[in-house]
């Protein structure tokens, strides 16, 4: 019998904590703090497999301990849990925070339940013994790019000039699936639209069908609705407002290098990425057709 | 251009006279009826420039002299012309036009004008009599405009005000509606609990009464009774309303607190919009301070903690709905100006005339240039989208309005502080007096 997954739950009001320990204190063991700095001391001295944080708390914001949190226990999967849907709190707990899931207050107690579980599975795959880390060379990756804009292709660009990557560019989503179906591509740098299509089924797609593959969204689009979904059902890795800031964009494409090469070096299992299915009915249908056409590449990463 | 088409309109085609017409001949001229109009009459040379006006009241000047018709009668016009006539261009625009006569008129008036093309030939006469009826129907044109335009801008200035009203009242929606979620969140997770666990008990009750009816009746067997007894055991060590009890009081605590807040919440955002009062009314503005305080704690427990000394204030009457708009506005400010984690200081207290509220920020204050501007309207140190820059100079004048004044200080770096002060009614005739 494996250890049980530990989880933390962080929120400045202690029903919602007396809450959701009873909910879920059967099936995991579940420790409560409603100061986010305790939490952080207690990530140095205990192992969590699961941190669940409020935003709004007096001492620290959610944001900033999962930030922190993710520096003293990188593993942990991090979940935020908030009754404000702000977008700037939610572009930092992606970019900084590297967040499994935005969950919004009143949650729905079902699917809490089975957030915390895809997140439990996840613990478990990672706590597995994994073969000794080989060190790696850093090898050549390959970036797709699925945006038209000059300046977004320049810093892509000199990215894979200086590192010795390829760049593949796809200018319709038809293309893309067709070099996606061809091509091993490591990490996506693409807009919500392409050619006056929407991209995110496809990104959702991806998710599921290649959970290795790293999204960095591009957008001038500011809709935090849209980026909850992003997180939840596509797991993207980043999320970059448009104007692009160089500095922002540069560290999260060397982010993504780095992520891609540490996987590299790991056994096929420990995927710490899992998209939850998309809610609305005709999304759903599309990312199944994309999944259709997605078909040969899940069907080589199986084998 | 329409200008130029303005001196056309004036133009009054009049025949010009040579320099060396007889004054006698220019004297009959002006007795003809198509010349009672004029003044004068113009002079011009053999290329039809012109050389000068003559007037009716030069010549009355030479025959009311003695003999003077007889003497001077047969002289040439030139002698008694005004060799400098008022000359205008006809491509001058109106207000040009105007502005040069004016300078150069003389009292009493005693000429006309003459209008001349570009090249400076002659082509008729102007009187100033005209020129100034233009100029008034120009005025008066110019006032319609000006009059639409003030009645735009004060229904866009309505508007402005309705909207900004909007933005804030939005956010305060918006911020309660977030606030509403904590309590809510355990609220329904308590239920689906509570549900949950009281399951059991009745898997409980239905096992008992089960077996009571079993022992009531005298037919049942013992295997019957023996597994209606198992049954009702297994179902009480399954519920374990023991365990259970303190889990369920706990829940059911903490589902009423919920609640409680959830109706705080409710009722906050009832008294602070005040819809259902009149205008006008006795009210405590600690009162105010509270539920303007209930509505913005979403947008400040994480910028600050608030430090409250309110003091015993007379009811004064005023618009609570605005001032609870003032109010909120300031606190939202406050808690904006603060970076990391800061206080907020709120005081009232009351004098003999007056009524105050001090709220003072531990922001990161201002600078004198932008202090010197926070009232204006539209001045804002927000990002574009952010704010309308119209939040203060709205609380400006509702503070104006109810006879107030509200101040302000500031250093960078140090915090602001925003004194508000409102008379109190029975003050206002000593106020007058002093």
């Amino acid at each position: 019998m494996s250890e049980p997954i530990r989880i933390l739950f962080v929120d400045d009001e202690e029903r919602i904590l007396r809450s959701l320990a009873m909910q879920f204190r059967r099936q995991y063991q579940v420790l409560t703090e409603t100061d986010p700095r305790r939490a952080l001391e207690r990530l140095k001295s205990e192992n969590v497999q699961i941190i669940v944080s409020d935003q709004r708390m007096p001492q620290m914001s959610g944001t900033e301990l999962l930030a922190q949190a993710r520096e003293i226990a990188p593993d942990t999967l991090r979940i935020l849990l908030t009754g404000y849907s702000d977008l700037d709190a939610a572009v930092d707990a992606l970019n900084s925070g590297g967040i499994f899931r935005y969950l919004s207050k009143p949650w729905d107690p079902q699917e809490m339940a089975f957030t915390l579980r895809q997140a439990a599975e996840i613990a478990v795959r990672q706590a597995q013994p994994s073969a000794p880390l080989a060190m790696l060379q850093p090898a050549p990756l390959t970036l797709l790019l699925l945006d038209d804009q000059p300046q977004t292709l320049e810093v892509v660009a000199e990215f894979c000039v200086a590192g010795g990557h390829r760049l593949l560019r796809a200018a319709s989503l038809g293309e893309a699936v067709a070099l996606l179906n061809s091509q091993v591509v490591d990490v996506l740098v693409s807009d919500l639209q392409l050619a006056g299509e929407d991209c995110t089924p496809l990104l959702k797609s991806l998710a599921q069908a290649h959970p290795r593959l790293l999204s960095l969204v591009v957008t001038p689009f500011r809709d935090t609705q849209a980026l909850l979904k992003l997180i939840n059902e596509a797991q993207i890795f980043r999320y970059l407002p448009k104007p692009i800031r160089r500095g922002l964009f540069d560290k999260g494409l060397q982010a993504a290098a780095e992520q891609v090469q540490l996987w590299r070096a790991q056994p096929a299992q420990v995927v710490t990425r899992l998209a939850q299915p998309p809610r609305d009915e005709r999304e759903r249908e599309k990312v199944g057709s994309l999944l259709g056409m997605l078909g040969r590449l899940r069907e080589r990463l199986i084998a | 251009m329409t200008s130029a088409s303005a001196l056309e309109r004036l133009l009054r085609p009049v025949a010009p006279l040579l320099p060396g017409i007889s004054i006698a001949d220019v004297a009959d001229r002006l007795l003809t009826p198509e010349h009672k109009a004029f003044l004068s009459l113009p002079i011009v040379d053999g290329s039809g420039r012109p050389v000068g006006l003559v007037s009716r009241s030069a010549l009355q000047d030479i025959f009311m002299q003695r003999f003077g018709r007889d003497l001077r009668g047969r002289h040439p016009v030139e002698e008694v012309m005004n060799p400098a006539p008022l000359t205008v261009s006809l491509d001058t625009s109106l207000e040009e036009a105007a502005k040069q006569i004016t300078a150069q008129l003389q009292y009493p008036i005693t000429e006309d004008f003459i209008l001349v093309d570009a090249r400076g030939h002659y082509r008729g006469l102007g009187t100033v009599l005209d020129l100034l009826k233009a100029m008034e129907a120009r005025i008066a044109q110019r006032n319609l405009v000006l009059r639409k335009a003030l009645v735009e801008l004060k229904e866009s200035q309505t508007q402005l005000v309705q909207s900004e009203k909007m933005a804030s009242l939005g956010q305060m929606v918006a911020g309660v509606a977030h606030e509403l979620n904590t309590p809510l969140g355990y609220v329904q997770n308590n239920l689906q609990l509570l549900r949950e666990l009281s399951a059991p008990l009745f898997d409980l009750a239905a096992a008992q009464a089960t077996l009571a009816d079993c022992l009531n009746d005298p037919q049942c067997d013992e295997a019957r009774l023996a597994q209606a007894l198992q049954t009702a055991e297994q179902a009480r060590q399954d519920a374990a309303p023991e365990l259970l009890a303190e889990d369920l009081a706990q829940l059911f605590d903490d589902t009423f607190y919920g609640l409680g807040q959830i109706a705080e919440l409710v009722v906050g955002l009832k008294d602070f919009a005040r819809l259902d009062r009149a205008i006008s009314e006795e009210v405590d503005l600690n009162e105010c301070i509270r539920s303007a305080l209930l509505i913005a704690r979403n947008n400040i427990k994480d910028k600050a903690e608030t430090l409250l000394q309110l003091g015993e204030l007379p009811r004064i009457p005023c618009a609570p709905s605005q001032i609870n708009q003032v109010l909120l506005n300031l606190l939202n400010n406050a808690a904006q100006a603060i970076e990391g984690f800061g206080r907020i200081h709120i005081k009232t207290w009351a004098e003999a005339e007056a009524v105050f509220i001090s709220l003072q920020d531990s922001g990161r204050g201002m600078p004198p240039a932008v202090l010197a501007r926070i009232f204006d309207p539209f001045f804002t140190t927000k990002p574009v989208g952010q704010g309308t820059g119209l939040g203060l100079s709205i609380s400006y004048k509702i503070i104006q309005d109810h006879g107030g004044q509200i101040r302000v200080a500031s250093e960078p770096g140090r915090g602001t502080r925003f004194l508000i002060r409102l008379p109190r009614p029975q003050a206002l005739p000593l106020q007058r007096s002093a």
